[in-house]
């Protein structure tokens, strides 16, 4: 029978006794879950790449300030938003013709061609929201987050998100129809 | 048409809701959510090669002692001694800091990542460079030099509350940096570990860092 997963917080302690090979576990637990995240936050895989690589190192340069490591991932949430607004204000955001975020797709030309135009929409239409719209339409609507994890992740009351995503989504509507 | 999406789309967009009656308004909500999950489908997402670039990276920091350094005892000096005796103090210390961070200086500051992918960053053709300082009065490190347009606020250092240390990774591309630490938002100051220090055409002696394609060639 295989055991529970370990806790964060049991993973959090060994790490802090000296094991420091065992924060990948951590690692291995929050870079899926939130690599989609900040691929649309950075509005670029290899700059999500370098912010998700660099604010592991700072989760485990600071881990002894993580004052609930049964909340690591929200703890470590954080540490990577902040990471992708900088990189974001840094580096850039989406290109405009073909943003890098897009692969090739394997269907029709017509269909890839549309799709592709669909998908580039989004990516701009994005890049017009605050930060904080930005975050909260992409744990709900890329990420497919519940309102109840985003108040989780966020530390924000669920009616405070919803509106956020409200206006997000008012803004991105009349931004891609400012494009038709 | 234009204007916003009314209660009822915005119920059925959050997926708590029946569609819109209106069917050009249905057809929208439809049409927004399709371009969202194929923006979301398609997005292409940092892989596992993470997962091992990061364990080899605090590996070699999170591992090694904490070195108490004369550039440490320089800062210290800096922040607390009192003006009248704070000259000769920290002349003395120049002197000595830059004979003793010859012989003392950590091999591994600043530090790269280690190469991903054949040698490269995460993709961006960068390298993640780790700068440390050991500052332990300082209130706020940040790191400024000729890749961020020398902004004194851009890149700020994290401190560890135990050792004081104060640490951060940036992505740099290849080639020649200069740069300096600014402490407490008004001290500029040179890296001691850096290999060579040079001046600007105002004046200003910088620190210097060379990054090669597979990581730091000189620090």
């Amino acid at each position: 029978m295989a055991g529970e997963p370990e806790s964060d917080a049991a993973v959090v302690a060994r790490v802090l006794a000296g094991e420091i090979q065992v924060f990948g576990i951590l690692v291995a637990r929050y870079r899926p879950a939130f690599a989609r995240y900040a691929t649309a936050m950075c509005g670029d895989p290899d700059l999500a790449a370098d912010a998700m690589q660099e604010a592991f190192i700072r989760a485990f340069d600071g881990l002894r300030g993580c004052r609930q490591p049964e909340r690591f991932g929200a703890w470590f949430f954080r540490i990577l938003t902040n990471q992708c607004r900088n990189y974001r204000s840094r580096w850039g955001k989406h290109e405009a013709a073909e943003p890098a975020v897009l692969v090739e797709a394997k269907a029709s030309a017509d269909d890839a061609l549309m799709q592709g135009e669909l998908r580039d929409a989004i990516a701009r239409a994005l890049d017009q929201l605050s930060a904080d719209q930005r975050e909260a339409f992409v744990l709900r609507h890329v990420d497919g987050r519940s309102y109840r994890e985003m108040a989780e992740l966020l530390a924000e009351r669920e009616d405070v998100l919803r509106m956020r995503v409200h206006r997000a989504r008012e803004q991105m509507r009349r931004f891609l129809e400012e494009q038709e | 048409m234009t204007g916003g999406w009314s209660i009822e789309a915005q119920r059925y967009l959050d997926g708590e809701g029946p569609p819109p009656t209106d069917a050009d308004e249905r057809a929208r909500a439809d049409a927004f959510l399709a371009a969202t999950r194929g923006y979301a489908t398609w997005l292409r997402v940092p892989g596992p090669q993470i997962d091992q670039a990061v364990i080899e990276a605090v590996g070699r920091s999170g591992g090694q002692a904490v070195r108490r350094s004369v550039w440490r005892w320089l800062v210290e000096s800096r922040l607390v001694v009192r003006p009248a005796v704070a000259a000769a103090t920290v002349l003395a210390l120049i002197a000595m800091s830059v004979g003793l961070t010859l012989l003392t200086r950590p091999p591994n500051r600043p530090t790269a990542q280690p190469p991903v992918e054949g040698g490269r960053g995460a993709g961006t053709g960068t390298v993640l460079v780790r700068f440390e300082l050991d500052a332990p009065g300082a209130r706020t490190v940040a790191l400024a030099g000729s890749f961020n347009g020398w902004s004194d606020s851009a890149i700020t250092f994290s401190r560890s509350p135990e050792t004081g240390r104060w640490t951060v990774t940036v992505a740099l591309p290849p080639g020649e940096h200069q740069y300096l630490f600014v402490v407490d938002g008004e001290r500029w100051v040179q890296d001691p570990a850096a290999h060579a220090q040079v001046r600007d055409e105002f004046g200003q002696t910088n620190s210097v860092l060379v990054v090669g394609p597979r990581g730091v060639v000189r620090s």
